[in-house]
């Protein structure tokens, strides 16, 4: 099957997620115009990394569970906070206060910072509106990087300011999880 | 208003693909790979829609490292094999199920994502094995 030329930025989110998925689907009712045409494509992110990959070779399924991507009709991918702006910019009725995401003072982007705060911290809490999908909620980011900036100013030594990180790992979410052992009797498979 | 052209690519630079350490198996190559295959092999039953597998995974591959000279550990996607999954009864995910020389002789549902509990799971049932012999 030859892959249909992509026009439209495409929304990739979790269809496991509760957030997510009222999430999606509102973008994807807010992406229609009057006449019918849609200026954003939602697509849920599923589990064939093969659909991903034909969309862009470099998109990884593990990477598209972990953070929100747009993936541009010129194959690019925007992550995390960008690619929230990134869907604001190309809905009808988020378009005209989107622009401020890109606005620079001194080469510093406070909007688009907010919103990688904004869109942290619900990343963090998804769990806590009954997303299965998520894992259990972790320690919100922001108060991490406030508390790690915290920690090396005080101790002395050179801080970096706690800017936004969206490459989480799996790793990071550690949770127990129940163990059952259940050996089965031995099968053959002929 | 509604200035949607951007000034300057904001494109996040994209990290290698090195989590697909591990082989993902299909039912089209299950019996080659697995049940015709000697020696000692673990399969993970998972779905990336599962949150518990997106948890393990970094693990198992840190354990397929340890294990590699020993053991091989294949994935099975059920979101798309279903038929392997009906024919191994896979009540969740993930699941390890660990077969010598074609033969199930272990099966770990869950287990906690460290590396020593995921080390434990797909080696045990080997161990006991080589024990009974």
């Amino acid at each position: 099957m030859t892959p249909q030329k992509q026009t439209k930025p495409i929304l990739l989110f979790n269809d496991e997620c509760t957030v997510c998925r009222h999430i999606g689907h509102w973008v994807q009712r807010s992406a229609q115009s009057k006449s019918g045409e849609t200026s954003i494509l939602v697509q849920p992110i599923g589990d064939d990394p093969g659909i991903l990959r034909s969309l862009n070779p470099d998109l990884d399924i593990w990477d598209a569970y972990e953070t929100i991507h747009v993936v541009m009709p010129d194959g690019s991918m925007r992550l995390g906070g960008e690619a929230v702006a990134e869907t604001l910019r190309n809905l009808p009725n988020t378009k005209w206060f989107a622009w401020s995401f890109a606005t620079t003072i001194f080469g510093f982007r406070p909007f688009q910072v907010m919103l990688n705060v904004a869109y942290a911290i619900l990343a963090d809490v998804r769990p806590l509106f009954g997303c299965e999908s998520c894992g259990k909620p972790k320690v919100l980011r922001p108060i991490q990087w406030v508390t790690k900036w915290a920690r090396n100013l005080f101790a002395g030594s050179p801080h970096r300011s706690p800017s936004p990180h969206f490459s989480l790992s799996s790793a990071a979410r550690r949770r127990p999880l129940a163990v059952s052992v259940a050996p089965l009797p031995q099968s053959s498979h002929s | 208003m509604g200035n949607e052209t951007l000034d300057h690519p904001r494109t996040t630079s994209l990290k290698p693909l090195s989590r697909d350490k591990i082989q993902t198996v299909t039912s089209d190559t299950f019996a080659r790979l697995v049940l015709e295959a000697e020696g000692p092999i673990a399969v993970e039953f998972m779905s990336y829609g599962c949150a518990h597998c997106r948890a393990i995974e970094p693990v198992l591959e840190q354990v397929a490292e340890i294990v590699k000279t020993q053991e091989k550990i294949f994935r099975v996607n059920i979101a798309i094999e279903q038929e392997l999954a009906g024919t191994y009864q896979i009540q969740g995910t993930p699941s390890l199920i660990m077969f010598l020389d074609g033969n199930e002789v272990g099966r770990v549902e869950g287990p906690s994502p460290t590396v020593s509990s995921v080390l434990t799971a797909v080696t045990q049932p080997f161990e006991s094995g080589a024990e009974a012999d």
